[in-house]
């Protein structure tokens, strides 16, 4: 037995044992450590099958056909790609387990951790499942597990009216996906009963040109949905604040990373590429995701919901990856495609590492100072000095900082896209800049974002009173972010290392670029075949450290003394908290440059004394956006989905002879049918 | 055209059930109703068991034997003590009055002949001859059921649409297995048991068994 098989049977029963076990927990705090034991077995196992995958580059293979025969088995083969997408998993979600033991100890006797050990397993088990699915059903069964599984963990805090919404808008979302899911595959299944996906792709080669235009078209609205592509994303900052952090990390850094699965495999593997509209199609849903999102996230005062909206954000970029990968390959330049595939594989994982550990340190915070309310914060840096180094790591990563390895990524996005100026025609010329241009206003302003985010929490002083008590969180949940934090920094040195095998995983998954072989630039340099530029961020991590260091170095030398003062205070005597920048005032700038797209809603009140109005006793300001995008395409959906609702209702006259009356008017018509149509 | 005994029984004894479900159309005093339901299931138990001896399948004779146990002797006696106790309350104003139910009944078996023909004409089963019966019997039952306003009423029809099926299972498929007749019975004798709580509990509560007091629950 291979590592592979051994590591997927120890994963499958490190989960389903979590599960059940810690149903049967005897007390809450036994369910806590149950349920993070069965996870962590689980994760391991998963590692072990994904990493033995990965380096031998042998599919793991089996079937069961007797189970569920019906549907056609349960059918697992691991190849490359899905091994990277189940390291995925437990990369994020063993220290995202750990976590949670500590974090969900505020729930005991609030909520049953007995069921929340049994979600939490079962969202692992599916997310896992889902990259080693080798027929439809399995795949259907493993995203509809994960997608159950995770409505309940949104749920858990379902005593908010909130959390209610968002778990509906949650659950409405993701099966609208699997809806079109569905049709999807069996436009794809060769039919016979074949649901395979070998099956699958030999059809799909077979399949006419307009065919294959609806598959696509289907799979991008699908998979989009649960990647959160924009306007698909409207479940994703309501549902992220809603869910436990941990949860919230697993769902922001693996779970909507499965839709960028989907794509590859259904757009690249089945279908093998296609004509460059499609690429076209997905560099624009790729733009629009990325500016909204940083646009979004920027204005936004709740300090999760701004991490929701910067996945959308970063998903944006993952699919400007995929689309210029899709428009080279459509020209031929399969070295470039495959540059474009590899830096979208690239930004999944790094994204996956920075954004589960900035929401595991937002958990802590909302832990210390009850509040998602950056305007509440402030000056957590002194109360929790390592939570706030963690949370400026994983920012500056997210700002795409060299060398850390949100850049390294982006930056390989950058070059596929530039590859694009290599194909002389009219509409890639205008496009592939345009691209550029929305990649590099996307960085610059998560970066501002991410300023913001961490200034505004972190610095200065605390607003209210939870923020000024706050003390940094159990050593366990800080050795976890330290664990993710190492990994944002490894991961951007190692770039062109990881590159290179990413590379070769999407090479794998098209035949006509199988040939093609990586830029041979070592582990130091990072750029594309051809490329017009190459970076290494190893010696930008040098140069920073000599930068910083030989100062240092000169001032121990000199024996020059160290002085601490306070910082200017722009000569007032006294401050308070209210002198302070605030996070609205900060997006102010951009509220107004972006005011078409925000449209924001502003209300002035000042209270003054009723004897002079030149004394102020208060005044309020507050300023909302109004998501006028979630408007546009959800309220006439929702409007006419309440007004059938209304005409339904009539159906139901309260008499039960009039429902007996339907009853045999049903049955008479079944019958006139079957008689009219023999 | 000599038709052959068992065609011809069959007939008789479907036309005699379908009979018996129009006698529940225009008559108005409970007591007839079970009546009627009694002879209707005594019918039934024939015609399987004639079925039975002419298809020579002696596992019939156990389901007739069973059905005019349950339905012929058991149900009807339940029906009595529930009609002792709601008898008075006559069938004095249906949603669709005596004249217009029995022209609506002909229609309907009108409606089954024609939707029996394609069906007739793929089968060559001695049996065949009952089938439109079977589903005017069905249909008939289904109109009792829509048209009648009280309680035991709707419960007579229930049953009777029960008989129907009962009645196209043995012609259709020319006998039942024994086992796939007492899943079927058994099915609607809970049926029978809820609805007779349910009778209890609307007289209970309305002081009536008029159904459409019903009515007043929504909100």
């Amino acid at each position: 037995m291979s590592f592979g098989t051994l590591g997927l049977i120890v994963m499958v029963i490190g989960y389903a044992a979590g599960a059940s076990v810690s149903l049967l927990a005897p007390s809450d705090r036994a369910a806590r450590v149950l349920t993070a034991i069965g996870a962590a077995v689980g994760g391991i196992g998963g590692s072990i099958a994904a990493a033995s995958v990965l380096i031998t580059r042998v599919p793991v293979e089996t079937t069961f056909a007797s189970l569920v025969s019906a549907a056609g088995g349960i059918a697992i083969r691991l190849d490359p790609l899905g091994a990277f997408f189940l390291l995925l998993v437990a990369i994020v979600g063993l220290p995202a387990t750990v976590y949670g033991i500590t974090y969900t100890g505020e729930y005991e006797g609030r909520h049953s951790l007995r069921l929340f050990g049994l979600m939490f397993n079962g969202f692992l088990l599916g997310m896992s499942l889902v990259p080693c699915a080798a027929n439809v059903f399995t795949f259907l069964f493993a995203w509809e597990l994960m997608a159950i599984t995770s409505y309940f963990l949104v749920m858990t805090e379902s005593q908010h009216a909130e959390t209610r919404q968002a778990g509906l808008w949650y659950a409405v979302m993701t099966h609208f996906g699997f809806l079109v899911l569905l049709p999807m595959f069996l436009m794809m299944a060769p039919g016979g009963g074949a649901t395979a996906f070998a099956d699958l792709r030999t059809h799909a080669a077979l399949m006419s040109g307009p065919a294959r235009n609806v598959v696509f078209l289907l799979a991008l609205v699908a998979f989009g949905s649960k990647a959160g592509l924009v306007p698909l994303h409207v479940w994703l900052p309501r549902a992220h604040p809603a869910a436990p952090s941990h949860v919230s990390a697993l769902m922001s850094g693996v779970m909507i990373k499965l839709g960028v699965y989907g794509v590859l495999r259904v757009v690249v593997d089945f279908l093998g590429a296609g004509p460059a509209w499609w690429g076209g199609l997905v560099l624009a849903a790729g733009s629009i995701s990325a500016l909204t999102g940083v646009l979004y996230a920027l204005a936004d005062n709740d300090l999760k919901r701004l991490l929701a909206y910067s996945s959308v954000e970063n998903v944006g970029v993952i699919f400007l990856g995929i689309g210029a990968g899709l428009v080279l390959h459509s020209y031929g330049l399969h070295a470039l495609a495959l540059v474009g595939f590899g830096a979208a594989l690239l930004h999944t994982l790094n994204h996956a590492c920075f954004k589960a550990l900035l929401f595991l340190a937002t958990g802590n915070l909302l832990h210390e100072a009850h509040t998602r309310n950056m305007e509440r914060m402030g000056g957590l840096i002194k109360g929790m000095p390592q939570t706030a180094v963690l949370f400026l790591i994983g920012s500056a990563a997210a700002a795409a900082l060299p060398p850390l390895n949100g850049f390294a990524s982006e930056w390989m996005v950058f070059q596929a896209l530039l590859s694009g100026v290599q194909i002389p025609q009219p509409d890639v010329a205008i496009g592939a800049p345009l691209a550029i241009g929305v990649l590099a206003l996307t960085s610059g302003l998560a970066a501002a974002c991410f300023v913001k985010a961490f200034g505004i929490s972190f610095l200065a002083m605390p607003r209210s009173d939870g923020a000024a008590r706050a003390r940094e969180a159990h050593w366990s949940s800080r050795a976890v972010m330290g664990v993710l934090a190492a990994g944002c920094v490894g991961l951007g040195l190692a770039a062109p290392r990881i590159f290179d095998g990413l590379f070769r995983i999407a090479a794998g998954l098209s035949a006509a670029a199988s040939s093609a072989s990586p830029p041979a630039v070592g582990s130091l340099w990072l750029a594309a075949p051809n490329g017009v530029a190459q970076v290494s961020p190893l010696l930008i991590a040098a140069a920073a450290v000599l930068a910083i260091g030989v100062p240092m170095a000169l001032v121990r030398l000199r024996g020059l003394e160290w002085r601490r003062a306070d910082t200017w205070g722009c000569g007032r005597i006294q401050q308070t908290a209210r002198m302070e920048y605030t996070s609205s005032a900060f997006a102010e700038p951009l509220r107004r440059v972006f005011s078409e797209l925000y449209r924001p809603t502003e209300d002035l009140s000042i209270n003054v004394h009723p004897d002079s109005r030149y004394f102020v006793r208060s005044i309020t300001y507050t300023s909302a956006v109004v998501p006028w995008i979630e408007r546009a395409f959800y309220d006439p959906v929702a409007s006419g989905m309440r007004a059938f609702a209304t005409q339904v209702r009539r159906l139901q006259g309260g008499s039960v002879h009039l429902y007996l009356l339907y009853l045999s008017g049903a049955l008479m018509a079944a019958l006139v049918a079957a008689w009219w149509f023999k | 055209m000599v038709a052959d005994p068992l065609s011809q029984l069959v007939m008789l004894g479907s036309s005699g059930m379908l009979l018996t479900a129009l006698i529940v159309l225009w008559r108005k005093g409970i007591p007839a109703y079970v009546t009627a339901y009694r002879w209707q299931s005594w019918l039934l138990a024939a015609i399987t068991a004639t079925v039975g001896y002419y298809g020579h399948d002696p596992q019939l004779y156990w389901v007739a034997a069973v059905l005019l146990a349950l339905k012929g002797i058991a149900i009807p006696a339940l029906l009595r003590t529930m009609q002792r106790r709601f008898g008075a309350e006559r069938e004095a104003t249906p949603y669709v009055n005596t004249e217009t139910s029995l022209a609506i009944a002909g229609v309907l078996v009108l409606f089954a002949y024609v939707i029996a023909r394609p069906w007739m004409t793929i089968t060559n089963l001695p049996t065949r001859q009952g089938l439109p019966l079977a589903l005017a019997l069905l249909f008939v039952s289904l109109l009792i059921v829509v048209s009648r306003k009280k309680a035991m009423t709707q419960v007579i029809g229930f049953l009777m649409l029960e008989n129907a099926i009962a009645l196209l299972a043995a012609v259709g498929t020319y006998g039942v297995p024994l086992l796939v007749e007492f899943g079927v019975f058994l099915d609607a004798l809970m049926g029978f048991l809820v609805m007779q709580i349910f009778v209890y509990h609307i007289h209970e509560t309305f002081d009536t068994i008029d159904v459409e007091a019903l009515t007043r629950l929504r909100h």
